[in-house]
């Protein structure tokens, strides 16, 4: 372990200072050991490297529902400007014919369809809330890779990492996140109609 | 259209060629949603500082609004490109973000920030400031 720590060519330092620092180290060693720290260090990283995920997936997710609610807004505001153009020409139309009631609705048609293109704008500009809290999520996942660096780096000189050993699952994982690989759950509805069919329902 | 040779470039809206700069697609479609509405149709985007840079020294552009936090070239070194850059220094930016720090809009405007937008925002804000802009540089100096 101490041969880890001291440095190629130290500055100014003593060798017995890194030689104090290797045996704390050893201590440490033993004592996360002797405390069975090492596993829960090791659930803390991976539950860490879970939270990352899940973030992620909020990201991904608001990302892909603002995205729809846009689309959607476009769409829905070429309809209003047809709807629009369609009052004037009405508006016109009256004003030729001398039809009072004719005009008077296509008054009302304009008023509304601008109203209603206001509304929209106001929809367009909520989806802000992907970039406002996706630049949090950024910095949560920022924060939580920073700690699971320094778990794994802690657990790397308390222990080696034994493989294979999971703890178990909970008993409900909620959506997946990672579905890519994934022996273990669906990735859509039609593998669960596929799934509920191949059992007979 | 050239804004430093022309003083007429606000009433109606010309036909600017605007660069959006943000990291999040979603705020790029909403701002080029707010400018088409406004009547600037002509709108490209870029998803950080160095493409936007790329696409101002190989493009014409009037305008740049952009994100302060990206990733690989921020809003401000953005900016502190485009002053130090003998064919772009005039080009008009109108920093559009999140960060509300007074030393961040501080920063802004000593760099050279023709505005400073923070999100959330709303429709009128953004055109107010674009216009303001535009009327500053419309006028003669």
């Amino acid at each position: 372990m101490s041969a880890d720590i001291a440095p190629a060519a130290p500055s100014g330092a003593s060798p017995e200072v890194f030689h104090e620092l290797g045996q704390l180290t050893r201590q440490l060693h033993d004592a996360l050991d002797k405390l069975g720290v090492s596993s829960r260090l090791a659930a803390s990283a991976e539950s860490l490297s879970d939270a990352r995920g899940r973030l992620r997936y909020i990201e991904r997710k608001t990302g892909e529902a603002a995205d729809k609610v846009l689309t959607a807004v476009e769409l829905a505001k070429q309809d209003g400007a047809a709807i629009t153009a369609a009052a004037s020409r009405l508006a016109a139309i009256g004003d030729e014919a001398g039809l009072d009631e004719t005009k008077a609705l296509a008054g009302l048609l304009h008023a509304h369809a601008a109203r209603l293109d206001e509304k929209l704008t106001e929809i367009m500009l909520a989806q802000d809330f992907h970039d406002l809290t996706g630049q949090v999520v950024a910095r949560v996942v920022a924060l939580a890779i920073d700690l699971e660096d320094s778990l794994v780096k802690l657990l790397v000189r308390a222990a080696p990492a034994e493989p294979g050993q999971r703890g178990t699952d909970a008993a409900l994982a909620g959506p997946v996140i990672e579905p890519a690989g994934r022996s273990d759950s669906v990735k859509d509805q039609g593998e669960v109609d596929e799934l509920l069919a191949s059992l007979g329902f | 259209m050239d804004l430093r040779s022309t003083e007429d470039a606000v009433n109606p809206p010309a036909q600017l060629k605007f660069l959006v700069v943000d990291d999040f697609a979603t705020m790029r479609r909403i701002v080029r949603g707010l400018l088409r509405e406004i009547g600037w149709t002509d709108v490209d985007e870029a998803e950080d500082g160095a493409v936007a840079l790329h696409m101002l020294r190989n493009g014409k552009y009037d305008f740049v609004v952009s994100d302060v936090n990206m990733p690989n070239m921020t809003g401000f070194e953005l900016l502190k490109a485009i002053r130090g850059d003998a064919s772009l220094k005039h080009l008009p930016v109108l920093m559009v973000t999140a960060e509300a720090r007074k030393e961040d809009i501080l920063l802004a405007a000593q760099t050279g920030a023709s505005g400073y937008v923070v999100k959330p925002f709303t429709k009128a804000t953004l055109e107010e400031k674009v216009q303001r802009i535009l009327q500053k540089l419309a006028a003669p100096a």
